[in-house]
């Protein structure tokens, strides 16, 4: 096997990790005082990781098809599409987070480290196409995450929400572990090619109860649908900025492996997992509509958000059809610009003497103290909410065409309907803003590194976005193409 | 049909393991009864187990350190069991199976370097 090629498909994860490692050392010996410089450096190598993977986006095609060390690891299109939206999302949130821990003295050169080594385990994630490096991926992914998440360890919810996430996590990491040992014993392969061969060859119940323990543990890593359980309490505990963090880059890794696996390896047997994936998909919709009704808290409501989100990214994947996959990622691509606008929002509503704002009662009258911020905000709830002239629009409809011509006429149906119920607590954060009384003070002033981020995510859900249909149209059909060549 | 019959080792083996483990906890019982002064009191009678009291609130607070080490012990110690095998196997793994190894083990040094540094190794 010819180690050059392996080592450039896999040249991101092994960069970002040299960084990784680096920047570990310099903040070992350099202490606080590097975390500013540390964290430019992560953002850059983030980049640097983003344009590389937009490099081997087409060209991973052929005969290698971007297989690295004998087929554990494949770089094709759809990774590479994974992995931009995973590592510019890290990217983005890793800008706007420093400010919020230097208030309160909280900020330290691990946290960049972290992200970074998350970002490894995130591209393994996607790129995986053996059980054995997916769960080396997920492991390193979720272990930083759990680090992330109590960061602020003084803080009583923060390290509430690491713990919880912790036990939980490990709980489905289990499960996961259970659903692969089940998958091997049945199949004799750990190998994505292998398990699809021996599933075409014969389908046991054997088999089919590891396909299901496999997506119940992918499932809670969505947060889909009976597995939601920790998500509110978590994104609510951790703080803002790894709030947004884990819904947006950890939400498409987690996504990209579950749709890779769904495609590929359980590819031959779209009826078993159809079923299971059409319950979670609808069952997310509705629990993530209805649960958000009363939340007063705004990381608590986004987090409902992302719930019935993910509800509308499994429909595409209910289509069990390349469109579907295609329509499923431009979901995603939508969706983790308008959850990361949310959060920089979120993050620059602070009062005069630092605390964050996050109710609704803090907000109320918004529009009179910050018409820009309140202005954005309407067009990235109108955007969640999905409706027309805006981007957010445009992803409900794909996945819904997708369904439609899958002939699941009324899983698209009862979607579009419980979307309507969503609406009801976007335009909620609307109304509170724009027509109540003010109450707080609100700080008057946000660095301007969290309004071009802001920007720029506010202008890919203007109607400008649909510029993007076409490019994206294109993409998302020749990521969702890799999985047919590997068939 | 799977042949029993190749399990009988292991059942002999199982019997075997029984009968010695019952008679290492019985046999001492019994030699210290029969030969030594049997005068019991509460101290003697509390059971023993890493110098902790084995009941108690569970609630008390710990030290954290103790689960530094632990975790330093558990990186270090299956490094270790990775080593036995790659050094026995390593005529048919060549220069392939050392960088491999080497990558590993210089991303644990990398760790420990930091946790030295960070002072996770000092005692106080």
């Amino acid at each position: 096997m010819d180690y050059a090629t392996s080592f450039y498909f896999t040249a991101t994860e092994i960069g970002l990790s040299l960084c990784g490692l680096a920047l570990l050392l310099v903040a070992g010996w350099q202490g606080n005082k590097s975390a500013r410089m540390v964290t430019i450096i992560s953002v850059a190598a983030l980049f640097g990781a983003a344009i590389f993977s937009i490099g081997l986006f087409d060209r991973a095609t052929g005969e290698v098809a971007g297989r690295a060390f004998g087929d554990l690891y494949r770089a094709d299109a759809f990774g590479s599409f994974a992995k931009v939206l995973i590592y510019v999302a890290a990217a983005a949130v890793l800008i706007v987070t420093p400010r919020f821990f230097e208030r309160i003295d909280a900020y330290r050169a691990e946290y960049p480290v972290l992200m970074l080594f998350n970002a490894v385990g995130m591209g393994m994630m996607v790129s995986a196409t053996d059980l054995m490096t997916l769960y080396i991926g997920l492991e390193m992914s979720s272990l930083s995450s759990y680090v992330l998440a109590s960061f602020l360890r003084n803080d009583e919810r923060s390290s509430e929400a690491g713990l919880k996430y912790f036990v939980l996590g490990a709980l489905a990491s289990g499960i996961i572990l259970y659903g692969v040992s089940l998958v091997y014993g049945f199949t004799g392969s750990t190998n994505y090619a292998g398990i699809r061969a021996a599933f075409e060859a014969s389908f046991s119940t054997g088999a089919l109860f590891g396909v299901v323990f496999v997506l119940a543990g992918l499932a809670f890593k969505i947060s889909a649908v009976p597995f939601h359980m920790w998500t509110p309490d978590v994104y609510e505990g951790a703080p803002t900025p790894v709030t947004a963090f884990f819904a947006s880059a950890p939400k498409v890794a987690a996504m990209g492996m579950l749709l890779r696996m769904a495609m590929d390896p359980f590819g031959g047997e779209a009826d078993a997992w159809r079923q299971i994936v059409i319950f979670a998909a609808l069952a997310s919709i509705v629990v993530g509509a209805l649960g958000a009704i009363g939340q007063q808290n705004l990381k608590r409501l986004l987090a409902y958000s992302s719930i019935n989100n993910v509800g509308f990214i499994m429909i595409g994947l209910a289509a069990a059809t390349p469109g579907g996959v295609a329509g499923a990622l431009t979901y995603l691509a939508i969706y983790v610009a308008m959850t990361i606008g949310s959060f920089t929002a979120l993050l620059m509503l602070r009062a005069p003497d630092g605390t964050n704002l996050e109710t609704f009662a803090d907000i109320s009258g918004l529009s009179t103290k910050r018409p820009a911020l309140a202005w954005s905000l309407l067009a990235l709830m109108f955007s969640l909410a999905g409706i027309p002239p805006l981007f957010g629009f445009w992803g409900k409809f794909v996945v819904f065409q997708a369904a439609v011509q899958a002939d699941l006429v009324a899983l698209a149906a009862i979607g579009i309907a419980a979307s309507v119920i969503g609406a009801f607590y976007y335009l909620k954060f609307i109304k509170v803003m724009f027509f109540d009384e003010p109450t707080r003070e609100v700080e008057a002033t946000s660095p301007v590194s969290h309004w071009v981020v802001l920007g720029i995510c506010v202008a890919i859900m203007s109607p400008l976005g649909y510029l993007l249909t076409v490019p994206l149209g294109e993409w998302t059909a020749q990521a969702a193409a890799s999985f047919v060549a590997a068939m | 049909m799977v042949d029993l019959e190749q399990y009988l080792p292991i059942l002999i083996f199982l019997f075997v393991a029984a009968a010695l483990s019952a008679l290492f906890v019985f046999l001492p019982m019994g030699v210290s009864r029969l030969t030594g002064a049997h005068k019991p009191d509460a101290e003697k009678l509390s059971e023993y187990e890493c110098g902790f009291p084995a009941f108690e609130d569970p609630r008390s607070q710990f030290d954290v350190k103790f689960y530094l080490v632990a975790i330093s012990f558990l990186l270090f110690d299956l490094e270790a069991s990775f080593l036995f095998p790659w050094a026995v196997s390593l005529e048919y793994t060549g220069w392939t199976g050392w960088s491999a190894m080497v990558i590993f083990l210089g991303i644990l040094a990398v760790g420990l370097a930091y946790e030295w540094k960070m002072g996770a190794l000092d005692w106080q």
